[in-house]
């Protein structure tokens, strides 16, 4: 688990008040693009957390930078990494055309990467196996409505999309390529029953796998 | 005592986190457990003997602003009734779950207790399944 920051080596996160940023609430589009810029400007800094995210409690602000390590690999080092990763899968989704509403999921996805991070500094806010399948799935499928998106207790993306409260299609993305899904519809002959459909299939042939029960009539525009 | 199951008609609350909601709104995830747990961590209301649900969730917010190191301001404390929840997964999960809500107590938090009979390879359909039976929400700190 990389929750465990101190089982290798003596590298600590180093989070700490930037002290140069407004508190300025939630993540936006604008923040992502100035991101963006100081990934591309030569990634000496990387600057994700340097703008506030969804605290606006009057809590200490969290700014992370790290420069370019020498020391040998270590605990927080695949923790950076990882968190690189999330990062860069984030702006993957912000940035490509083939994804729909890139930018609003994009911008939620960094409000929960704060929200996990705020619970426990010391995990990784996403999972970025997790996030890569879900990026996976919204480049095979692109004219999906946005869905509703969580982190369950271990930080993995679970995405729903809901239709007054009658039909529900949720995926959980796992890190390893599978997904879970669980499907409520009504049942059409017997309109006080529903109908409850639950499974699991790797990201490529969850929609192959769901389409018998026109889910795909709901979720996609 | 610890182990002991709580009545049906007894209510139960559970600590949402903002990770847990969107737009205000609790979602199943709220109701998976981590894995390598147990049980769903929540807390039996009628065990703090407090004179309406009002002065149980006054008295729930304190419990939780002692023991966790930070309550998030978006944070609500979902109510459910015990009974129902057992009925709904017992009635319409697949295999007809038989949850097991017992006490389970810490020494800063008394009342606390868990869902038990959760599992890691079917959890969203229960966590679905609990989520319709939520009645009540309410801010998780003051």
């Amino acid at each position: 688990m990389l929750g465990a920051s101190t089982a290798y080596g003596d590298n600590f996160i180093d989070y700490h008040s930037p002290g140069r940023q407004p508190h300025s609430g939630v993540w936006n589009p604008r923040d992502i693009q100035n991101y963006w810029e100081s990934y591309v400007r030569g990634r000496k800094y990387l600057t994700f957390l340097s703008t506030p995210a969804v605290n606006t409690e009057n809590s200490e602000v969290y700014t992370r930078g790290w420069l370019e390590k020498k020391d040998p690999f270590t605990q927080t080092d695949l923790l950076a990494n990882e968190e690189e990763q999330v990062q860069e899968l984030i702006l993957e989704i912000r940035t490509s055309p083939s994804i729909c509403h890139g930018e609003i999921l994009a911008t939620r996805l960094v409000t929960l990467f704060y929200d996990a991070k705020e619970e426990d500094f010391a995990n990784l806010g996403i999972v970025v196996g997790s996030l890569r399948n879900f990026y996976n799935f919204f480049q095979l499928h692109t004219d999906l409505k946005c869905p509703t998106i969580s982190l369950t207790p271990d930080n993995n993306i679970y995405a729903s999309w809901r239709v007054d409260q009658k039909k529900v299609f949720s995926v959980l993305f796992l890190p390893n390529g599978d997904t879970r899904f669980v499907i409520f519809k009504p049942n059409d002959l017997h309109p006080e029953r529903q109908i409850r459909i639950s499974g699991t299939a790797t990201t490529d042939i969850l929609m192959h796998t769901v389409a018998p029960y026109g889910v795909w009539d709901w979720i996609s525009e | 005592m610890k182990g002991d199951p709580i009545p049906d008609q007894h209510h139960i609350a559970r600590l949402c986190r903002p990770k847990y909601i969107s737009d205000e709104k609790i979602q199943a995830s709220a109701f998976m457990v981590r894995v390598g747990k147990e049980s769903l961590s929540v807390n039996w209301l009628e065990f703090l003997k407090s004179s309406s649900r009002e002065n149980e969730i006054a008295e729930l917010q304190n419990i939780y602003s002692k023991k966790f190191n930070k309550v998030e301001v978006r944070a609500q404390i979902a109510v459910l009734n015990v009974g129902e929840v057992r009925e709904k997964v017992l009635a319409e999960s697949p295999d007809r779950r038989n949850l097991k809500v017992l006490h389970n107590p810490e020494i800063n938090d008394p009342s606390h207790s868990g869902i038990y009979n959760l599992r890691h390879d079917d959890e969203i359909i229960i966590a679905e399944l609990i989520l319709e039976t939520v009645r009540e929400t309410y801010p998780a700190r003051k």
